[in-house]
């Protein structure tokens, strides 16, 4: 090793604290970066490996019923390499030692095999045989959820009658990644099942023998997927189809790229923030290196070394830390991917998700925090590749100091001399108070922003279930029924209250773009199911017109005002001109509203409802959830407190996890970060220090100047913490809007305060660890050396 | 030095005159018994200082000249209450010195003792002015800075920054923030040796006046044989000890020392 190298681990071992705070630093952003890029990169090779071994769907289509020789057409239809027809619907469930039905979508398989499209990964058990109608297959997480293992049985009412099923084997399907029953936007494991079961056994229960009401195709590698799209939807028009759509409209499919999106948002967004405030400490401790070695480089240059070969010898220093930060965040990154790994395995029940990050994420690693080190140490490394030789040999002048005017000087002209020394350091050296304070708010910034997750989806749970949505219960019926029918509903027991609603399934256009969502009526004096515009305003389902959720208006690009078209998805396929009357805010989901009589006129089904929505009175519980059991035209019943617990308790996991890794990484930036600035300055003001010591002041009073400095920084630093919180917040929540929640900013005062004295309390631990310094200052030799 | 000639009715002298006729019949401001200072164990030991026998009279100006390493730093330091005697006695008037806390040895210090050194030790971010008023905030009953720094000749730099003043200027400042506090000792640690010899003559003149000025006893380290010359006694040191102790028979001015 050449000498001037062991001169550099020297150098680098005797600020050795300074170096392992700059590489925490970098570390902690690059292990988010290679946790979530790695991630992404697992998730998006598992789902392509998952989808190409399951055969996934890449079309489908519903019908409300089609002869079984329609499936020769559309195998037929260009493009399209695989058809399966197959029969499925809606199922209610009595599961033993369940108070509520739960329900089940239930699908048929081949009678001769496999399914060759959404073919199924068997957990347990075996398939079940063709010609045992009982036996059936459950998705895993269903099965996990309640406990339960082959020979279990369930009893299922489809279409009004009463069955028993077996189950035979647990599955995973490709197409049931994410699980949630239809009108619920969030999956509740416990709640919702997936069925599988012999294509006869399934025809013969839902009266489709001969028939079928769904199909799934793959296509051939090479296929034209709009042309294999407008063949398909002109064979299966007359069947009553509600339009063939792509895996961009599976609701599975759709969940994972919308987690996928996520993940690389949080791969660009906190990193970032690291590797700045990295590029920032570099800069203040190797300009304190190269201050303090100042003779040195006269020395080294007067013997001969030129300014490219000492530049290079500091620029070295910097990029040493990069690599030390890289290969902590490449570590850590691993560790923390394989971590997430395991909870997305068990929570999606993919047959296997490794994480597996590949080369280029590490090299991309290592080049971002060799960069970050690079950019932070190049004045420093400037300076000592510029200073002349004998510049560099003479002692130094005292730092310059100049009498400040304004603000400061005014401040400075009411201060004892130790707080002058404090705002006049501050203001002389501007980068390094900037870094200091910069950090120390993007720390608290980084705490604030994990503690609006929590307010915010309080918020968004306290709007739909507690403003919006009023019902205990809502009720879907399997098909639209007569108004009449509420009547009955009223004489269940324990219902004090039963209001209509009405659900379709519709395609919303304007002009070229066009959507498919729910439209849903209710009565404009409705008590239960309503709506929230801006700012939180109840308001009643427009009279004539539809109101569009937010997001939903903005991916049609329509305001108040505009008409859209509103296309039934099946029958008639009525398509009728709406003007859209409203914009509302309903926080979960994003369908459109409309007035339930006028809803039932467009759909040409006057007077028809599909659900209803139901207040109980608490004692009657058992007695209501009896008789749903028991109530044959029942598609589903969706209890608002169970769904509202199994939101919270997947949120809370979420936040819990994110709120550990946000605390550790605010620890690391805002102490990595006080740390340094006090180390610096007490390495700069040592002499400073000593002399203050000598002229008789206390260890205490000696400790105000070095620790009055990070007080006053870290001061400042809160508001601009709270400030740099909030936005990042803001742009954060607008980040994570998907299709089904919009996340608004919510001011949580608690958070607030948390995230201050959180990262305040990581300032003093730094200030309190630097300040030892003092105690060791040794004042003989202190005052003895030139500086 | 105009500062004391403009200053002849300056408001100290009849604190001084109080002082002289105090300091009768007073025990030595130091007296040291076989003080020894050791650094290390066993072979390793080091003896800094040995069996230093010293008395120093109040108001008395005292040279301690040796070559590097011979321990007059050292002394000066135990002295200067910022280091300690491994062995002896070490006596400030009555008080033990030896046996003080930390927090005592501060208090002794801020109360005490004025020191000047080699590099000057200026705080960079403080103005002139204001590095005195560093110490007077400290201090009871301290010169105001401003006159503090009239007598050492700095009255038009009040408020400038250590970067903005020469060697020697910064060195009278130094010693402007020294006596400030009207120490009874004023320690001084090669005062001129980073000073060219015209500066370090104003630098020593400044000294030699507020010292006679305010009767505060002084000790002065130097490896100039010349600048012995401004003693009344002069301490030669070799080797951690006392070669020998001279007094001379008239001090001499500043302005007659030449190296």
């Amino acid at each position: 090793m050449r000498t001037l190298d062991r001169k550099l681990f020297r150098d680098l071992w005797r600020m050795r604290i300074n170096a392992i705070a700059i590489a925490m630093v970098l570390g902690c952003g690059l292990s988010i970066f290679v946790m979530a890029v790695g991630m992404r990169e697992s998730l998006e090779h598992t789902r392509h490996e998952y989808y190409a071994n399951q055969q996934m769907a890449d079309l489908a289509v519903s019908l409300v019923r089609a002869p079984e020789r329609v499936e020769f057409d559309l195998a037929a239809a260009p493009g399209v390499a695989v058809v399966e027809a197959r029969v499925a619907g809606l199922a209610l469930l009595d599961l033993p030692g369940v108070v509520e039905p739960a329900s089940a979508r239930l699908v048929s398989l081949p009678s001769n095999g496999k399914p060759l499209v959404n073919n199924l990964v068997l957990a347990r058990g075996r398939w079940p045989d063709p010609t045992v109608a009982e036996e059936v297959l459950v998705n895993e997480a269903f099965a996990k959820a309640l406990d339960l293992e082959t020979g279990a049985t369930l009893e299922a009412t489809l279409r009004g009658r009463r069955q028993t099923l077996r189950i035979v084997g647990i599955a995973n399907s490709p197409e049931f990644v994410f699980v949630s029953a239809p009108g619920e936007l969030f999956p509740q494991p416990d709640r919702f099942a997936v069925i599988w079961m012999g294509h006869e056994a399934l025809a013969r229960a839902y009266d489709f023998e001969g028939a079928f009401n769904e199909v799934v195709f793959r296509l051939a590698p090479d296929a034209d997927q709009k042309l294999a799209k407008r063949s398909i939807d002109a064979i299966v028009e007359r069947y009553g189809s509600t339009g063939v759509y792509g895996r961009d409209r599976m609701p599975s499919d759709r969940f994972l790229t919308e987690e996928l999106r996520q993940l690389a948002t949080m791969a660009t967004f906190l990193p970032a923030i690291f590797l700045v405030i990295a590029a920032f400490l570099v800069n203040v401790s190797l300009a304190r290196i190269v201050a303090t070695e100042r003779s040195n480089i006269g020395l080294l240059k007067a013997f001969g070394y030129s300014d490219a070969a000492v530049g290079w010898h500091y620029a070295k220093s910097a990029l040493m830390l990069g690599a030390v930060g890289a290969l902590i965040g490449s570590g850590a990154g691993v560790w923390l991917g394989r971590l997430i790994a395991a909870v997305y395995r068990d929570y999606y029940h993919f047959p296997r998700l490794d994480f597996a990050a590949p080369l280029w994420i590490f090299v991309a690693a290592f080049a971002a925090a060799l960069a970050s080190a690079s950019a932070g140490a190049l004045f420093a490394v400037m300076n000592a590749a510029r200073i002349a030789p004998a510049a560099a040999l003479a002692p130094p002048r005292p730092v310059a100091f100049s009498q400040s005017n304004g603000l400061t000087g005014a401040l400075s002209r009411h201060l004892d001399a130790k707080s002058r020394v404090i705002v006049r350091r501050i203001v002389r050296f501007p980068r390094r108070s900037a870094t200091t304070v910069i950090g120390i708010a993007l720390a608290i910034g980084l705490l604030v922003v994990a503690r609006t997750f929590p307010a915010v989806m309080d918020r968004l749970l306290d709007v739909h279930f507690s403003q919006a949505n009023r019902q205990d219960v809502t009720l879907s019926f399997i098909d639209a029924r007569e108004e009449g029918v509420l009547h009955a509903v009223g004489q269940l027991p324990g219902v004090i209250y039963a209001e209509p609603t009405r659900v379709d399934s519709v395609i919303l256009h304007n002009g070229v773009r066009s959507v498919e969502e729910v439209l849903i009526g209710s009565k404009p004096d409705t008590r239960l199911g309503r709506l929230i515009g801006a700012g939180g305003k109840l308001l009643p389902p427009p009279a004539a017109g539809v109101a569009l959720a937010r997001a939903l208006a903005a991916k049609l690009g329509v305001k108040t005002g505009d008409w859209i078209d509103v296309e039934q998805t099946r029958g008639a396929r009525v398509r009728v001109s709406v003007r859209v009357a409203a914009i509302v805010d309903p926080m979960v989901g994003s369908s459109a509203y409309m007035d339930l009589d006028a809803q039932a006129r467009l759909m040409r089904e006057p007077r028809q409802i599909t659900g209803a929505n139901v207040r109980l009175d608490p004692a009657s519980y058992d007695a209501f959830n009896s008789a749903l059991k028991r109530t044959p035209t029942l598609a589903g019943a969706s209890f608002l407190t169970l769904a509202e617990q199994s939101m919270r308790r997947s949120f809370q996991e979420g936040v819990g996890y994110m709120n550990l890794i946000y605390l550790s990484f605010a620890a690391v930036m805002a102490g990595g970060v006080a740390f340094s600035a006090a180390r610096v300055t007490l390495a700069e003001q040592e002499r400073d220090l000593a002399t203050l010591r000598v002229l008789g002041f206390t260890r205490f009073e000696v400790s105000y100047v070095l620790i009055g400095e990070l007080a006053a920084l870290a001061l400042l630093a809160i508001p601009a913490g709270c400030v740099a919180g909030t936005l990042m917040a803001n742009w954060l929540m607008q980040l994570f809007q998907t299709d089904m929640y919009s996340f608004p900013y919510v001011f949580n005062p608690e958070g607030y305060g948390l995230a201050i004295s959180f990262t305040l309390a990581c300032v003093a631990v730094a200030a309190f660890v630097v300040r030892g310094g003092i105690d060791r200052l040794d004042m003989v030799a202190v005052l003895k050396g030139r500086d | 030095m105009t500062g004391i000639k403009d200053r002849k009715d300056c408001a100290c002298d009849r604190w001084i005159a109080q002082r002289r006729k105090l300091s009768e019949n007073m025990a030595p401001t130091f007296s040291l018994r076989k003080v020894g200072k050791r650094y290390g164990d066993g072979l390793a030991a080091i003896h800094a200082l040995r069996d230093v026998d010293l008395d120093v009279a109040e108001g008395e100006m005292l040279v301690l000249l040796g070559p590097s390493g011979s321990g007059k730093s050292t002394l000066l330091n135990i002295l200067g209450g910022l280091d300690r005697a491994t062995s002896g006695d070490v006596k400030f008037r009555e008080t033990s010195l030896t046996a003080m806390a930390d927090e005592e040895l501060t208090r002794y210090r801020r109360q005490h003792v004025g020191f000047i050194f080699q590099f000057y030790n200026l705080i960079p971010s403080l103005t002139a002015r204001e590095n005195v008023e560093l110490v007077n905030e400290i201090t009871e009953n301290p010169m105001p800075a401003a006159e503090a720094l009239y007598l050492v000749g700095l009255g038009d730099r009040l408020d400038h920054f250590p970067a903005q003043l020469s060697g020697g200027e910064q060195q009278r400042v130094a010693v402007a923030r020294a006596i400030a506090k009207r120490p009874a000792v004023l320690l001084c640690d090669e005062p001129t040796g980073a000073l060219d010899v015209r500066t370090g003559i104003r630098v020593l003149e400044a000294l030699m006046e507020v010292s006679a000025r305010f009767r505060s006893t002084t000790l002065l380290v130097t490896h100039n044989a010349d600048v012995a010359r401004l003693g009344d006694r002069v301490v030669r040191f070799l080797d951690g000890g006392i070669r020998k102790i001279e007094t001379n028979s008239g001090r001499a001015a500043p302005a007659d020392l030449v190296w």
